[in-house]
C-alpha cells in the first residue's frame, strides 16, 4: 500500500489533472462507413465554425474557465444542435460611484457561499421589502429596454450593451458582471440554450428565441427577472413551447401563499409541461434573493423533489422554469457556463422575483404598462 | 489543426462490453465514513484499497477547508495493485442556481470518466456532523444521478468508546462518539483486541443511542467487506432494512443514560393513517422544530389508509422522504412503526402527536 494518499509521492503514481469538458463518441459500424460520413459531417462543421470566426470582431476572443481565461479559436466540442459561441467583447466597466456587490473586482463573491442564509429562509423585514420593490421595478425596466431592441441582425452583445448601460444609469450594478468571473451584464440564451448563454458576436435571426436574463443591485439588494421573446417570424413548435413555459410560471405563482410547501412548485410545473409534451429541466433551479443574489431556499422546476420548508410572508425567492422540446438533460458548453439541451432541441425560460404576502404572493418583477407587447396571448 | 486534414481521423474501435460488474445504467454508491482520528479510519480506507476483492474503488479524501476546489481521488486498481492518483477539479463551488452540489458534480465527472468505478469512499475529516454531506448526496431520484448515497459508516475505537462513557457516567454531557453513532448506518467497532471485557455492553450503548444501526465488529478494521458495500440505506429499494424495521420490537433495553442524551425511541400505532397528516406532523418536528427535542434521524414504516402499499419514512434532520415499498403481504399485520434518534427526546410529545396522525 502505497503512501500517496497521504501527500507522499512515489514513482508509480501519475497524477491528471482532469478538466470539466465533455465528450462524446460517434459511432461508426466500420471505418469507410465512418469515411463516407466524414465528407458532409466536416462540412457542416466547417461551415458553423467558419461563420462564428466571420462575424468575431478584431480583437473579440472566445470564453473559456467560466470567464477566467479566452481564446481566439473556436473551442472543440460535440457541440449538441447547431448554434456555436461566438468571440465576446471586452469586459464592461461600473462607474465608481455605484454600489457593487463583493464579486465585483476579483469575481469572487465572499459573503454570499459561507451566509447563514444558505441554510435558513430569511424572512424580509419592511425595509427590506420596500427596497427589493424598488430595485426589482428597476430590473423590469432594464429588462423591458432589452426587449425592446431584440430583432434580427441584432447581436447578443448589443443587447448585453443595452442591459449594462440601461441599468448604470439608473444607478443599479448588473449582478451577473463578475459573479464566479461570468464576463458580461446578462445572461442571453438563444435556441437550444437552456440558460446562462454568454452575450457575443452572434447576430440574432429571424425565427430564433431567446431568453434575456437580467439582474440588478440597487440599494444593498438583487432583483431577478428573464423573459424569452420571438426573433422575428418563429415556427409553431416554438410559439407552444414559449407559451407553454409562460404557463407554467403563471401557474406556479399561482400557487405561492404562506402555507405551501416550495417542493409543490415542482409538481406543478410539471404537470403542465407534461401536458404539453414538453420536459422540465432538472439542473437548475430557483432560489432565494435579496441581500444575496442565490440563497436558500432551493426550488426545483421537476415533480417528487425532497426541497426543504415552507412558504412564510415575508420571504423573496424565484421561480424560473426551463422547458425543453425534447428531453430534459443538459450539457455545458466549454465556457463552463453555457447550458444547453443534450439532444440540441429548443429551450425557453420565464422568471420572476416573488414575495409571500399574508394572502398570497406580490410579483415584484411583474411586467409595467408600459412593458413592450411581445405575446400575443396576452393581449386584453 | 485537424480542421485542416483532408482525410477523416480514424475510426477507432470501441472496446468490447466488459462483461461483469454492474450495468452502466445502475447509479455507484456512495458511502461516506465519519469518525475521529486514530479511530481507525484511515485503517478501513486502507485495508478497503488492499484487499483483494476484485473491485473498483475510487476514495475521496475530502478535506473541507483545504485548498478549495480540488479534491484528491484515489483509485484501486485492484489486481495490479498500482494505484492511480487522479485530481478532480470541483466547479468552483459556484453556488448560483444549480440543483446539484460541486461535489456531486465531481463524483459524476469520475463515475463517467473513468473504467467502471464499482464504488465510492468519501472520507471525512473529523466531521462532525455528516448531515450537511447527506443532504448534498442523497439526490432524488428524478434526476437519475450516476451517483447515490449508499451509506454513513462511522468508525469507533472500542477501547477510547469505553473511556469516554466511563468518563460521561456522571455528568449530563455525552460521549462525542454518541453523535456519530447517531447519523451512522454502519458502526465499525474497531480495536477490540484492545478491550478486554464486555463489548456486549459497549454494542448495547450503541444501540440505546442508535437502535438500527448495524455492528460490527473488527480489529484493524478488518471487516467483511459485505457489511461496508452496497447498503442501500438510503432509497426505496432496500428490502433488508424494510424487513429490520418490521421486526423491530418496542422493548428496546432500558436508557441507560440521562434524559439529555442521544437516544432512540420507537412510535407504535396500530390504526392506519393519513399520509398528509403524517408529512404534516413531520414537518412539525423537522422544519418548524416546535419542540425541544432535535431529532437527529427518522427510520420507519407506515400503514397509509387506503393503501395496500407499505410506505416507507426516512429522514435525516430536515431532509425526509415518504415513499410506497411494495404491498402488505397477506401475513403482515399491518401496523406504523418510527424509529426517531435524536437528542431531548420525549416519547409521550412523539407517541402522542403521532397519533393525531390517524385517519
Amino acid at each position: 500500500m502505497h503512501d500517496a494518499s497521504f501527500g507522499g509521492g512515489t514513482s508509480n503514481i501519475i497524477t491528471v489533472s482532469v478538466m470539466m469538458l465533455s465528450y462524446a463518441t460517434i459511432i461508426y459500424s466500420t471505418q469507410d462507413c465512418f469515411k463516407a460520413a466524414w465528407a458532409s459531417h466536416k462540412s457542416v462543421h466547417t461551415k458553423l465554425d467558419a461563420l462564428t470566426a466571420q462575424q468575431s470582431p478584431e480583437g473579440w476572443q472566445y470564453c473559456l474557465r467560466k470567464g477566467r481565461t479566452r481564446t481566439s479559436q473556436l473551442p472543440r466540442f460535440d457541440w449538441t444542435g447547431p448554434l456555436r459561441p461566438y468571440a465576446i467583447s471586452k469586459m464592461r466597466v461600473v462607474p465608481d460611484e455605484i454600489e457593487k456587490p463583493d464579486w465585483a473586482l476579483d469575481g469572487i463573491p465572499k459573503i454570499e457561499p459561507d451566509s447563514d442564509l444558505q441554510k435558513r429562509v430569511e424572512i424580509k423585514t419592511p425595509e427590506q421589502i420596500e427596497r427589493m420593490r424598488e430595485t426589482c421595478r428597476v430590473a423590469r425596466e432594464v429588462l423591458d429596454a432589452a426587449a425592446r431592441v431584440i430583432k434580427p441582425g441584432i447581436t447578443t452583445d448589443e443587447i448585453d450593451r443595452v442591459v449594462h448601460e440601461e441599468t448604470i444609469a439608473r444607478g443599479g450594478y448588473p449582478s451577473p458582471l463578475n459573479y464566479h468571473f461570468f464576463p458580461k451584464s446578462c445572461c442571453t440564451s438563444v435556441n437550444e440554450v437552456i440558460c446562462h448563454g454568454i452575450p457575443d458576436a452572434r447576430k440574432l435571426e429571424d425565427g430564433d428565441i431567446v431568453n434575456v436574463d437580467v439582474t440588478v443591485y440597487y440599494k444593498g439588494v438583487h432583483g431577478d427577472l428573464n423573459e424569452t421573446y420571438f426573433v422575428g417570424n418563429v415556427d409553431e413548435a416554438s410559439k407552444q413551447l414559449v407559451r407553454c413555459t409562460y404557463e407554467c410560471l403563471d401557474k406556479a405563482i399561482a400557487i405561492v401563499k404562506p402555507g405551501v410547501r416550495f417542493r409543490e412548485v415542482g409538481e406543478i410545473i410539471n404537470r403542465h409541461a407534461s401536458m404539453s409534451g414538453l420536459s422540465v429541466v432538472k439542473s437548475y433551479c430557483g432560489h432565494g434573493i435579496g441581500e444575496l443574489f442565490h440563497c436558500a431556499p432551493n426550488i426545483p422546476h421537476y415533480s417528487r423533489n425532497k426541497a426543504v420548508g415552507i412558504m412564510k410572508p415575508g420571504q423573496t425567492f424565484t421561480i424560473e422554469p426551463m422547458i425543453n422540446t425534447g428531453v430534459w438533460h443538459d450539457r455545458l458548453w466549454p465556457d463552463e457556463w453555457t447550458a444547453v439541451t443534450a439532444d440540441g432541441k429548443r429551450s425557453a425560460q420565464f422568471e420572476h422575483t416573488l414575495l409571500v404576502t399574508e394572502t398570497g404572493v406580490e410579483v415584484l418583477t411583474a411586467r409595467l404598462p408600459s412593458s413592450p407587447d411581445v405575446y400575443p396571448w396576452l393581449k386584453p | 489543426m485537424e480542421d485542416d486534414d483532408e482525410c477523416p481521423p480514424l475510426a477507432v474501435e470501441l472496446p468490447p462490453e466488459t462483461p461483469s460488474g454492474p450495468s452502466s445504467d445502475s447509479p455507484v454508491g456512495v458511502t461516506v465514513i465519519t469518525g475521529y482520528l486514530g479511530a481507525g479510519k484511515s485503517t478501513l480506507v486502507n485495508y478497503i484499497l488492499s484487499a483483494q476483492h476484485g473491485k473498483r474503488i475510487a476514495v475521496i479524501l475530502n478535506e473541507f477547508g483545504e485548498e478549495i476546489g480540488v479534491e484528491r481521488a484515489m483509485i484501486n486498481e485492484g489486481q495490479g495493485g498500482t494505484l492511480v492518483e487522479d485530481w478532480v477539479e470541483l466547479a468552483n463551488g459556484c453556488v448560483c442556481c444549480t440543483v446539484k452540489h460541486s461535489l456531486v458534480q465531481a463524483l459524476e465527472q469520475l463515475v463517467q470518466r473513468k473504467e467502471r468505478i464499482d464504488h465510492i469512499l468519501l472520507e471525512t475529516t473529523g466531521l462532525a456532523d455528516p448531515a450537511p454531506i447527506v443532504s448534498i448526496l442523497w439526490l432524488d431520484d428524478q434526476l437519475e444521478s450516476s451517483i447515490r448515497l449508499d451509506s454513513i459508516i462511522t468508525v469507533i475505537d472500542a477501547k477510547n468508546f469505553r473511556l469516554q462513557i466511563d468518563e460521561h457516567k456522571n455528568s449530563s454531557s455525552f460521549p462525542e462518539a454518541f453523535h456519530q453513532i447517531a447519523f451512522a448506518d454502519v458502526v465499525i467497532l474497531n480495536k477490540i483486541d484492545l478491550v478486554e471485557d464486555n463489548l456486549e455492553d459497549l454494542e448495547r450503548q450503541i444501540h440505546g443511542v442508535n437502535a438500527l444501526v448495524t455492528v460490527v465488529r473488527s480489529v484493524r478494521c478488518q471487516v467483511d467487506l459485505n457489511k461496508v458495500f452496497d447498503q442501500q440505506a438510503y432509497g426505496s429499494k432496500n428490502s433488508s432494512q424494510l424487513q429490520e424495521l418490521l421486526e423491530y420490537s418496542k422493548s428496546v433495553p432500558p436508557n441507560l443514560r440521562h434524559d439529555n442524551s442521544i437516544s432512540t425511541l420507537c412510535i407504535c400505532e396500530q390504526d392506519p393513517v393519513s399520509l398528509a397528516k403524517v408529512e404534516s406532523w413531520l414537518e412539525d418536528l423537522l422544519w418548524e422544530k416546535k419542540s425541544d427535542m432535535d431529532i437527529y434521524r427518522c427510520k420507519g414504516i407506515l400503514h397509509v389508509h387506503n393503501s395496500d402499499q407499505i410506505h416507507t419514512l426516512q429522514a435525516v434532520r430536515e431532509v425526509y422522504e415518504v415513499l410506497p415499498a411494495r404491498e402488505w403481504s397477506k401475513t403482515e399485520s399491518r401496523t406504523n412503526k418510527i424509529v426517531v434518534i435524536g437528542h431531548n427526546l420525549d416519547i409521550n410529545i412523539l407517541q402522542d402527536s403521532f397519533s393525531h396522525c390517524k385517519h
